[in-house]
């Protein structure tokens, strides 16, 4: 058993979605990640139960933890009443936490997930806000979304759900500053900052400088495609 | 007495949300969805004209509410004591600063959060103790549990309570669906994480079903409905991932229409099916050159076309990949047809 499991084994989330896997299958038949990517629940369910940490770290820096889409779909089949959304929560955690997810390109946009995600909820109190979805970055949203996120102040007035209102209740209002910093203070006391810093020094120090870690930040912004960048390994 | 395997289900999965008609059933505290309010505020905006006019709801929320982080919780950027310690945030905000019991989200990813919170306080004490310490610490705030469904400690959705005022919506409506074919797609965070917290279960959940039946709605079935969406948080966020969210629309939408093709409304409960079950119909037109033309609409949306409301101005159905008049006419629902579709769509 090793120091790895140990420390996963530790994870409530790893108590409250592994009881015991029969490797029934039931879970890879129902998943929709499992049925378009090179992944399997049952396959991440077993390599966690070896409690080899060699098997774990290879996981961990895998492509596979990050193609799970959160559904849930498994957890309401299990025979067992696992559920592996859990379990790939709590992987996740812990490759962010040793910076195995620079290893893999699914990995490496926990930047993005990061800089979008969590700067927002730090800045504005929101997880996404109206200008994240822009036309360039969602073109399936179609012509009348490119019309509708150039005019989006009074076309949200018009429908009657006003935008960046300070002080008043209502969706994308301006959170006041006092709330601002209880939120904020939550997110230092439980750890999330923690987990957000280590993303961006891992990721530092996968490509080489902070100007890099730049470099496919701007890639990734300009082309919504972070393959765009060369990774040059290092390593 | 033989009872059919679905009445069983059903008995075993009632929640109890109060209606307007009884004690505590018009004071809500609610909470909005910061997907739908990035991705398709007019949903929020319909559904809260319907609460507060059609049901004479008083909602209340404050202006210190933050997302749920849900989002973030997913999408890995936060940890589960951070979600534990935002909810009762949040929670304690809603009762002592407005003074309200119920409550509900507007999101069904914030509507699992809630609950997963809630049953791990219940589950375990020592969570419940170091959410309550870390909240005072941080903010000076008071714990509080709400209690919403049957007394227990609980939150619901909002198309809980729309679902619970179904028959006193379609009292009110104005159109109905009689003669149209429509199937339901609920929220995977809704139904498949708490099967327990769904109305009718995941086996057959009742909460839009109920709605689409109380407007006359003719129900089908096939046999992907309870696939997801792919929504997927970092796979419909990021566009090199939204491969995924595509190709669970279409399979999807394929077996729908090879079980039902002329059934074109899907009503939904989840800001993500709602946002991407439309917009991947479109990709798949433009990549496949195959059509499936299925209105997908949030169940406040709906209610609001039932009701009355104006198609575009009201229920906001301005920027959706399939052209929404078709559903209209078949419904009987006018429109200025003076205008063009595109200017029906863009006021300014
Ligand atoms: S469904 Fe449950 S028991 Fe079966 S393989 Fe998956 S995790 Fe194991
Ligand atoms: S939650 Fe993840 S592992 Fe489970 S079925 Fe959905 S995509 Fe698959």
């Amino acid at each position: 058993m090793g120091k790895l499991f140990n420390e996963l084994k530790e994870d409530i989330l790893y108590q409250h979605g592994m009881n015991a896997c029969l490797n029934c299958g039931v879970c890879t038949a129902v998943c929709p990640a499992a049925e378009f990517n090179d992944y399997s629940p049952r396959e991440v369910m077993n390599t966690v139960q070896s409690e080899d940490d060699e098997l774990i770290i290879e996981l961990l820096k895998s492509d596979k933890i990050w193609y799970c889409g959160q559904c849930f779909s498994c957890k309401t089949r299990c025979p067992r009443g696992n559920n592996t959304a859990n379990v790939i929560l709590a992987l996740r955690r812990l490759s962010i936490r040793y910076g195995y997810f620079t290893e893999s390109e699914k990995g490496r946009q926990q930047l993005f997930a990061k800089r979008v995600f969590g700067e927002n909820m730090l800045k504005r109190g929101y997880t996404l806000l109206a200008e994240n979805i822009t036309p360039a970055h969602f073109p399936e949203l179609g012509e009348n979304w490119e019309y509708y996120y150039e005019h989006r102040e009074e076309m949200r007035e018009w429908w009657d759900v006003p935008m960046d209102l300070e002080n008043s209740p209502g969706s994308h209002r301006v959170i006041p500053e006092k709330d601002m910093e209880e939120l904020r203070a939550i997110y230092q006391a439980t750890g999330a900052i923690e987990l957000m810093d280590s993303v961006e020094k891992s990721m530092e120090k996968k490509l080489g400088s902070k100007k890099e870690v730049e470099k496919y930040w701007q890639t990734w912004l300009e082309t919504g495609d972070s393959r765009n960048y060369e990774i040059k390994d290092n390593k | 007495m033989k009872v059919a395997r679905e009445n069983l289900a059903w008995q075993k999965h009632q929640k109890h949300v109060p209606t307007i008609d009884e004690p505590g059933g018009k004071l809500w505290g609610c909470f909005r969805s910061c997907f739908l309010q990035s991705a398709a505020p007019y949903t929020e905006g319909i559904a809260y004209k319907i609460l507060k006019n059609d049901l004479g709801m008083d909602l209340r929320e404050a202006p210190g509410h933050t997302s749920c982080g849900a989002i973030g919780y997913h999408g890995d950027v936060s940890n589960v004591e951070t979600q534990m310690v935002v909810a009762a945030r949040n929670f304690s905000v809603a009762h002592h600063e407005l003074g309200v019991d119920n409550l509900f989200s507007f999101c069904v990813t914030s509507f699992a959060n809630y609950t997963e919170m809630i049953h791990l306080w219940e589950e375990e004490p020592e969570l419940r103790e170091y959410t309550a310490k870390t909240l005072k610490e941080t903010t000076g705030r008071e714990f509080w549990v709400p209690h919403v469904s049957g007394g227990r400690p609980s939150v619901v959705h909002a198309s809980d309570v729309f679902f619970a005022n179904r028959h006193q919506l379609a009292a009110k409506a104005k159109y109905s669906l009689k003669g149209i074919k429509a199937v339901d797609h609920i929220g995977c965070h809704y139904g498949k994480i708490f099967p327990g917290e769904a109305m009718g279960g995941v086996e057959f959940p009742q909460v839009l079903v109920g709605l689409l039946e109380a407007f006359g709605a003719e129900i089908v079935d096939y046999p992907e409905r309870r696939h997801c969406c792919g929504m997927g948080f970092r796979q419909c966020a990021f566009p090199e991932n939204r491969d995924y969210t595509a190709s669970s629309v279409y399979k999807k939408m394929k077996s729908l229409k090879e079980a039902h093709p002329d059934c074109n409304l899907m009503l939904t409960n989840c800001p993500g099916c709602t946002v991407f079950l439309d917009a991947e119909q479109g990709t798949i037109k433009e990549v496949l050159e195959e059509e499936f033309n299925v209105s997908v609409l949030d169940y406040a949306q709906l209610t609001g076309l039932m009701l009355g409301y104006d198609p575009f101005k009201d229920c906001g159905l301005n920027a959706k990949a399939v052209l929404v008049e078709p559903l209209l006419d078949q419904i009987g629902i006018p429109y200025d047809k003076s205008k063009t579709a595109e200017e029906r769509r863009r006021p300014f």
